[in-house]
């Protein structure tokens, strides 16, 4: 799937550009290049410092800690007692998703944010449920990993909205996955565009992979079980209703993908996963998600609501 | 254009607020899960409650903890379990009860099975209900086959095998005929096209949806009769396996196995799970709806 050199630099290119984007909160890449650091040199002081710096991520980010979905038992009241409760790594991702929510305008886009963000905290989420199961494997930079997969998209809304939503088109025509609707419309994907866009924001190497391989793991180098959790996790959510807002025309068989042979070579215990059950599980979680997103991003979510669609 | 929130699958239901769920009622959900592959979802734990105290109602047992013990005990656990899914099942089925399940069906399975089939001389599909209860299940199958005849099953016949256990359903299926309980999710389209008003303000299914079924009585312990339902391409057998115990289900999706052509696809109610009762099965997920495959002989994954 790589574009050939005048396309990959006409993607860096507009990427560029997107610098002058609106609603990039102040605290999001000092926050980025936080996460990057080693756990054991991430002061708690300079997490507590970060988020009172913008009052509105403060209180999403104690909203956020409330949902189900990060098992807080009673909503924090500090952010200081929220980051103790909860634990840095937690706290990091909790602030994370606040401020990614922020990134993309809530309206005139061709991709509509409420279902973009529902497929990115759900995939997240997956990820973390997805690697609780594997002795070993780090739950919160598989929830980052999660969350940031489909930056691109955001990528193709922001810099290429016209060729993409002709891309969106064509996939929700055909009901076929928005990847392969953009290789054939645009002859380029949110892998690539994503992938400009987390180097440019400097973001681990690890969530670099992830980004530009979640589609073909087997050009992942250094990375893969990492990319092989994201794939599987992102299908798995389109296939239980946190997908795209269309019908994906899709047989998934994760046990027999090949990036379940990746995670099977890494970590044993997989046979002992219960893919039904853990199905199931998810489909609990998804009024949570709903909930947590339309907390995001309040009343101007655009979109619907669950129930309503 | 933009990508709207439209979503035809799993929509999750508004949870139901009021008074907390009793903790043991998760475990009540994991004892039932773990014995009959049913996962009753947290949104529709009071379901599982309310069923619950109708069971302690008719037992004289106080409280859920009480109830639990009894469900964990040896000696009584197989018996009561079966009473409590009753409970649970009761009144469950009607018509297109479950779309994800259809939509599977008629946007990725049939064009696959077409495909797969097109060098065959014969042109023909053999689905089976297993389990069929009162008719829902086989004729929503039929009305679905039928809208695809002239398009992907130009030219096809469509065989369907409803069978159940219990005379007495089998009987009612046959009259074809469903009031408003049993019709509750079935659109006008379908409710003109396939059905014909009778008395009491009842609808009755037309000929020649009735005429792609063949209903009989079979139980699906019966070794030798299982052993003659050859040559399946679907199999759906919902909220029936939950009644059997851990060697007759095993024994039963053995069975189904067997009695599907290689490509061939097994369905199980929406919440329930073979519980890893089969490796040969292939677990496969379509939006909204997860089914079992027995892998064609190509794809060499056997």
């Amino acid at each position: 799937m790589t574009p050939c050199a005048s396309i990959d630099a006409k993607i860096r290119k507009q990427v560029e550009q997107i610098e002058t984007t609106p609603a990039i909160p102040a605290v999001f890449l000092p926050l980025l290049k936080l996460l990057n650091a080693p756990p054991e040199q991430v002061r708690l002081e300079e997490v507590v410092k970060l988020v009172s710096y913008d009052n509105t991520i403060a209180v999403q980010c104690l909203r956020v800690a409330s949902s189900p979905l990060f098992g807080l038992p009673k909503s924090p009241e500090s952010i200081r007692g929220a980051v103790i409760s909860l634990g840095l790594r937690r706290v990091e991702t909790i602030l994370l998703t606040c401020c990614l929510g922020q990134v993309l305008p809530a309206k005139g886009l061709s991709l509509d944010p409420t279902v973009f963000w529902r497929h990115s905290l759900g995939c997240a989420m997956v990820c973390r449920k997805f690697s609780e199961k594997l002795p070993g494997a780090d739950g919160e930079k598989a929830y980052m990993a999660g969350l940031m997969h489909d930056v691109g998209f955001l990528v193709n809304g922001l810099a290429f909205d016209k060729p993409f939503a002709r891309a969106i088109e064509h996939a929700v025509k055909e009901q076929i996955p928005l990847v392969e609707a953009e290789s054939a419309t645009m002859g380029f994907t949110h892998c690539e565009t994503g992938r400009a866009l987390a180097e440019k924001w400097r973001l681990g190497e690890d969530i670099i992979e992830v980004i530009a391989h979640h589609h073909a793991i087997e050009q992942s180098e250094k990375a893969q079980p990492l990319v092989a959790l994201v794939h599987l996790s992102d299908l798995l959510c389109r296939m239980r209703g946190l997908g795209y807002g269309y019908y994906e025309r899709q047989k998934v068989d994760l046990a027999h993908d090949p990036a379940w042979a990746v995670l099977q070579k890494k970590y044993r215990d997989l046979e002992g996963v219960d893919l039904e059950r853990f199905t199931f599980e998810l489909d609990e979680a998804v009024a949570n998600i709903y909930e947590l997103v339309s907390t995001i991003f309040g009343s101007n979510a655009g979109g619907s609501t669950p129930g309503q669609n | 254009m933009t990508i709207a929130a439209q979503t035809a699958v799993a929509k999750p239901l508004p949870i139901k607020t009021g008074q907390p769920i009793d903790p043991t009622f998760r475990q009540i959900r994991d004892l039932v899960y773990k014995v009959s592959g049913i996962f009753q979802l947290e949104e529709k734990l009071y379901l599982l409650a309310d069923g619950c105290g109708r069971r302690m109602k008719q037992l004289g047992v106080r409280t859920p903890r009480e109830y639990c013990d009894l469900l964990s005990g040896h000696s009584s656990r197989e018996a009561e379990l079966r009473q409590l899914l009753n409970e649970l099942t009761i009144g469950e089925t009607c018509l297109f009860r479950s779309q994800p399940q259809l939509d599977a069906l008629r946007k990725v399975i049939l064009p696959e099975l077409v495909q797969e089939k097109a060098k065959q001389v014969l042109k023909r599909l053999r689905i089976w209900s297993a389990g069929c209860s009162t008719g829902e299940e086989p004729y929503t199958l039929a009305m679905n086959m039928l809208e695809e005849s002239e398009g992907l099953l130009k030219g096809w016949t469509v065989e369907i095998l409803a069978t159940d256990l219990n005379d007495r359903s089998v009987e009612t299926a046959k009259t074809g005929i469903y009031g408003d309980y049993a019709l509750r999710v079935t659109t006008d389209h379908f409710k003109r096209k396939y059905f014909s008003p009778v008395e009491g303000n009842k609808l009755e299914v037309r000929p020649e949806v009735r005429k792609l079924i063949n209903f009989s009585r079979l139980n699906l312990q019966d070794t030798s009769k299982m052993l003659f339902m050859k040559g399946m391409d679907l199999i759906f057998c919902c909220n029936v396996l939950i009644y059997f115990d851990g060697p007759s289900k095993s024994k039963v999706v053995d069975h189904f196995f067997s009695n599907l052509n290689f490509g061939g696809y097994f369905f199980l109610g929406t919440s329930e799970s073979l519980l890893k009762l089969n490796d040969k099965f292939h677990l496969v997920h379509f939006p909204g709806a997860i089914a079992y495959w027995k892998p064609s002989l190509k794809s060499g994954k056997l």
